[in-house]
């Protein structure tokens, strides 16, 4: 090793503790960009790959019913490469050790086996045989959750009629990555499953012999994936036979769940990492530039002995790159880590047939060299400075800096105010503007980052609270397979343990507006109504016009309508006559796309005169009541869900918002991390800097908590000035987030509480007391005497 | 204008000529030398004697390459040193040029020897590290951190450092100015021995007169100009002075 690398290894050893603070700012910054890129490789690989192996549809046309035979326009429409047409139905779920009803989506697959769009990947068990008819094979969750084993009956009820079904085994789909039942917003799979029928069987269960409620399509290569034009033309040859939807991939559920997450994790792979690694260079820049101005001289007398300005610029470099190494090296290692807790976690919502925490030796190396830029740059200025100089000038003292009084001083009043402290405090944190703005930024981005975690998390228990709190206040709600009149909601009202029972009405249709168009539904509430009541975003219950549509702003500004202009309307069932409705109000909302009407103004729209889609309930609380409810609701067939709020509520907190804590943890961590190491290194950077001052304050009878204490204002003040200035950041940040995760479904609130503020400041404080212990410990320990006769 | 004598059959091994520089500290401009012409003679013994701030230091960087002149020509042999490139300094640096520094100068966190090592390191044909540490007679101290040595200790290391490149000039700046009278002794002694058993030309800049004797020719200065020029043919052995 030559004299020169032995000098730079023991200088990384004496500047060790400053030198690893900002390397752990590094490691967090490579962590996060390893680990939410690797995660999204994984995820949209993982997606590739299903796809690809199940033969994923491209539209699929949803409608009442339609031969087989008529089926062959759409086959041959251009662009289009493949049809499959299927049954699909909503059913009733009968297992003998469940009290409550369960739900299920049945569909058909070919009697044998053959590669076919939205295939099936087996999981237990095998596809159907020839022994029985009545075979069926369930969705994984549902199956694990329920314990179902190939082998075991069960009883659906199909077509009003309850029917006894083998499993033959258990597999999963493409299709429904993201298994959302009706009414859910994340996967229950306690409370709904797939069955997948034999085509023969569904077609004699459910009288649909020779014919499809459901075509799914796959389009050429060739056409880059827009369905539209193919689905404008599906939507007139079918619409003899009821189309209820179109739906490309793009907006089909668990696409639009999964592909949504994909794009929420490639840019925050881009956001998060810059931030870490821009305050790493900043701080690294802070304290390079205090390490090579004290080996000026050493710097000087080695160009003397003839050592060219390359070759003490990369000797100062590798102090930066050893840094940059190390970050990321280790950030690498827990960058895959943190995509393999990912990973972990992504599998509690999305199924795959295999998903696993790939290494992707690319952004593994990326990474790295990522790290050793940003080092490398936040070495530059430091090495550079002093290279500049000639041998002698860097041998002479560096001529002292520019003094003069500070901007403060000029506030008299203020500044006669001071004790000396404060004095000495507020001028060092002045003059050393490019240190002071470091700690600033650093301070600045490590606060954005926590009311970024807090005020998702707030988001989010907003978003429950007022979803399923504020807005939907029913026990439970039955949704019918197809509208009754008044006697369901009579009949509903009587059930056991009922309290309060209001009946809904739910519209699909396509909304026109000239050339705008959506496809969407209106949901008809009866006045008054207790148990669904929208609300703006200040939480105040929307208006219900007696006549016309109240929409939210988002489905306004989609097809363009102002408040008092009117709407075309086609329903997909019944008479599907278009109308021409008023836009009565329109309010922000968290649901996108919802459109509210008064039931009997709906009723009128589509000439019925009490037609209802379902009923809410509200529930007495008695458990023994509940349970005979339950029993009870097994036995209608005319339902096709049954969804409990409370069941929907658990579902959230236990998945979303459990996890949610987890990432919250991990970003205070990482938040802290960057206080820690910004505070840490500046703190030792200027009391590496103030031997002598110091050395001078002790002689002058100072003991080493008074001077700390000085040393913990300036840091303090720079603190809280990047805390405070870090607030709307993170603010914007999260209006970002939410921007970025946003779809026309669904947004998310930006909830900012006083606690989010407070906490960040504490919090802000905590770990900057922290960084001082090992500041404070330094004073104790130095040898002060030597630093009054030693030259720098 | 100064001027020196002709040498006594010496070559000229530097050449300095109607040299002028000046500083600028902040907002003040010094003008640290004015008007020098000088030679160093090869194998020469050479003081320049004169008070804080007379330029003596600002001839010694200007000589050995470490810094450059505001007006005038420097020559080493025949090559013009004033219009040189960075690169072409360095190398004159590396090759021709041992210093040795008042305060030492040596890298605080390598020992002796590593320090000797940083300058044999970058040589093209060194002297054995080993063998510069014996003849500074610190062979058995080479493991020492300058913090573990005395000073005298300390600028012998930094002249083992200097004469490991085995170079033609050695460049001394008030090489004994820190360090008490008996080890300064010694530190002359060592330089004399160097020119004398080495061949190497020896210029050593100082502010106390006492040493003068000691040198071939001896230089004095005030405020930036050369006031006197003599040769000294009978130069006094270093134990023979005192101050």
């Amino acid at each position: 090793m030559s004299a020169l690398d032995r000098k730079l290894a023991r200088d990384l050893r004496g500047a060790a503790g400053m030198l690893l603070a900002i390397t752990g700012i590094i490691v967090v910054g490579v962590t996060c960009f390893v680990g939410l890129s690797s995660a999204y490789v994984n995820l949209a690989e993982s997606k590739r790959r299903y796809y690809e192996q199940c033969r994923m549809a491209d539209f699929s046309v949803e409608l009442k019913k339609v031969p087989l035979a008529e089926l062959a326009p759409l086959a041959e429409l251009p662009g289009v490469a493949a049809i499959r047409p299927r049954i699909q139905f909503y059913a009733a779920v009968d297992l003998p050790e469940v009290a409550e009803p369960l739900n299920g989506l049945v569909l058909s697959l070919p009697d044998r086996p053959q590669p076919i769009i939205n295939d099936v990947v087996l999981r237990r068990g095998s596809y159907f045989t020839d022994r029985r008819e009545n075979e069926v094979l369930v969705s994984e969750s549902f199956a694990q959750y329920h314990r179902l084993r190939p082998g075991q009956w069960i009883h659906l009820l199909l077509n009003n009629r309850r029917q006894e079904v083998f499993i033959v085994g258990t597999a999963i789909s493409s299709e429904f990555v993201y298994l959302l039942g009706p009414g859910r917003v994340t996967p229950d799979p306690k409370h709904f499953g797939v069955f997948y029928l034999k085509q023969s069987f569904a077609e004699d269960v459910f009288d649909f012999s020779g014919a499809a409620n459901q075509v799914l399509g796959r389009l050429e290569a060739s056409r880059g994936g827009d369905p539209r034009e193919v689905l404008r033309r599906a939507e007139t040859i079918l619409s003899a036979y009821g189309v209820f939807s179109t739906t490309p991939l793009e907006e089909q559920f668990s696409n639009r769940f999964l592909s949504n997450e994909i794009r929420g994790l490639q840019t925050f792979a881009t956001i998060t990492p810059t931030m870490f690694l821009a305050v790493a260079a900043l701080v690294l820049n802070v304290l390079l530039t205090r390490l090579t101005q004290q080996q000026r001289t050493t710097i000087g007398t080695l160009k003397a002995v003839g050592y060219s300005d390359w070759q003490l610029f990369w000797h100062l470099e590798k102090l930066g790159l050893s840094v940059g190494v190390l970050g990321g090296l280790l950030g690498c290692g827990l960058g895959y880590w943190l995509a393999g807790a990912m990973t972990g976690l992504y599998r509690l919502f999305f199924q795959f047939p295999d998903f696993q925490n790939e290494f992707s030796p690319w952004i593994h190396a990326a990474g790295l060299a990522i790290s050793v830029a940003c080092a490398v740059l936040g070495s530059l200025r430091g090495s550079r400075a002093v290279l500049k100089l000639r041998p002698a000038e860097a041998m002479r003292p560096a001529a002292p800096r520019q003094g003069g009084a500070v901007l403060l001083e000029r506030v008299a009043w203020f500044w006669k105010s001071l004790d000396s402290g404060w004095r000495m405090v507020l001028r060092n944190v002045l003059r050393n503007r490019v240190r002071t703005l470091a700690g600033i930024f650093a301070a600045a981005m490590g606060a954005s980052v926590l009311v970024n975690a807090w005020m998702m998390a707030d988001a989010m228990t907003y978003f429950l609270d007022f979803q399923f709190r504020h807005v939907l206040r029913s026990d439970i709600d039955l949704t019918f397979k197809d509208e009754h009149g008044e006697d369901a909601l009579l009949e509903a009202a009587r059930l056991p343990g009922v309290d309060r029972a209001e009946p809904f009405l739910s519209v699909a249709c396509t909304f026109r507006n000239g050339p705008y168009e959506k496809k969407g539904s209106i949901t008809g509430l009866v006045p008054g109504a207790q148990l669904t009541v929208p609300r703006d975003l200040q939480e105040r219950p929307a208006r219900i016009p007696r006549a016309g549509l109240a929409m939210t702003r988002t489905l306004a500004d989609i097809l363009h309508l102002a408040r008092g202009d009117t709407v075309t309307i086609e329903p997909v069932k019944g008479l599907r006559i278009a109308c021409e409705v008023p836009v009565a109000e329109i309010a922000e909302s968290y649901l996108g796309t919802s459109v509210y009407a008064d039931l009997h103004y709906l009723n009128r729209l589509v000439n019925e005169e009490f037609a209802l889609s379902g009923v809410q309930l509200t529930l007495d609380g008695d458990p023994g009541r509940r349970a005979a409810l339950d029993r009870q609701l097994k036995e209608l067939p005319a339902l096709q869900a049954v969804g409990a709020r409370e069941d929907i509520i658990q579902g959230i907190e236990e998945t979303v918002l459990k996890h949610q804590w987890v990432v919250i943890d991990i970003m205070v961590f990482f938040a802290g991390v960057v206080f820690f190491g910004s505070i840490l290194n500046a703190s030792l950077v200027s009391l590496a800097e103030r031997q002598r001052e110091v050395a001078t304050l002790r002689v002058l009878g100072y003991g080493p908590w008074q001077i700390g204490t000085l040393l913990l204002r300036e840091s303090m003040i720079i603190t809280l000035i990047g805390a405070v200035l870090g607030m709307p950041l993170g603010y914007a940040l999260t209006a970002f987030t939410a921007w970025a995760y946003n779809t026309e479904l669904f947004r998310l609130p930006i909830i900012a509480t006083t606690g989010t503020w407070l906490w960040t400041l504490v919090l802000a404080v905590m770990f900057g007391l922290v960084a001082h212990m090992f500041v404070q410990r330094a004073i104790h320990r130095m040898a002060w005497p030597d630093a009054l006769k030693a030259q720098e | 204008m100064s001027t020196t004598p002709s040498g006594n059959g010496r070559k000229r091994l530097l050449h300095l000529e109607q040299v002028h520089k000046r500083f600028q500290m902040g907002e003040v401009a010094v003008e640290a030398l004015r008007d020098i012409c000088l030679d160093v003679q090869e194998r020469e013994f050479l003081v320049m004697v004169g008070p804080s701030g007379s330029g003596k230091t600002t001839i010694l960087n200007i000589l050995g390459g470490i810094d450059v002149v505001t007006s005038g020509k420097v020559w080493f042999r025949d090559q013009d040193m004033t219009s040189v490139t960075a690169a072409e300094l360095t190398r004159y640096r590396r090759e021709t040029v041992g210093f040795v520094f008042q305060f030492y100068n040596l890298v605080p966190n390598l020992t002796a020897r590593e320090n000797v090592m940083v300058s044999t390191e970058i040589s093209r044909s060194p002297l054995d590290v080993s063998e510069a540490l014996r003849l500074v007679e610190l062979e058995d101290r080479q493991d020492h951190f300058p913090s573990q040595l005395s000073g005298g200790e300390q600028q012998r290391v930094a002249i083992a450092r200097a004469i490991a490149k085995d170079p033609l000039l050695l460049l001394c700046d008030e090489p004994t100015g820190a360090l008490d009278f008996a080890t300064g002794i010694r530190v002359l002694r060592l330089l004399v021995d160097l020119k004398e058993k080495l061949g190497k030309t020896i210029v050593l800049i100082t502010h106390n007169g006492a040493i003068a004797p000691v040198a071939d020719r001896v230089v004095r200065l005030r405020s930036g100009q050369i006031v006197e020029v003599h040769a000294n043919p009978t130069p006094v052995p270093p134990e023979e002075i005192s101050w």
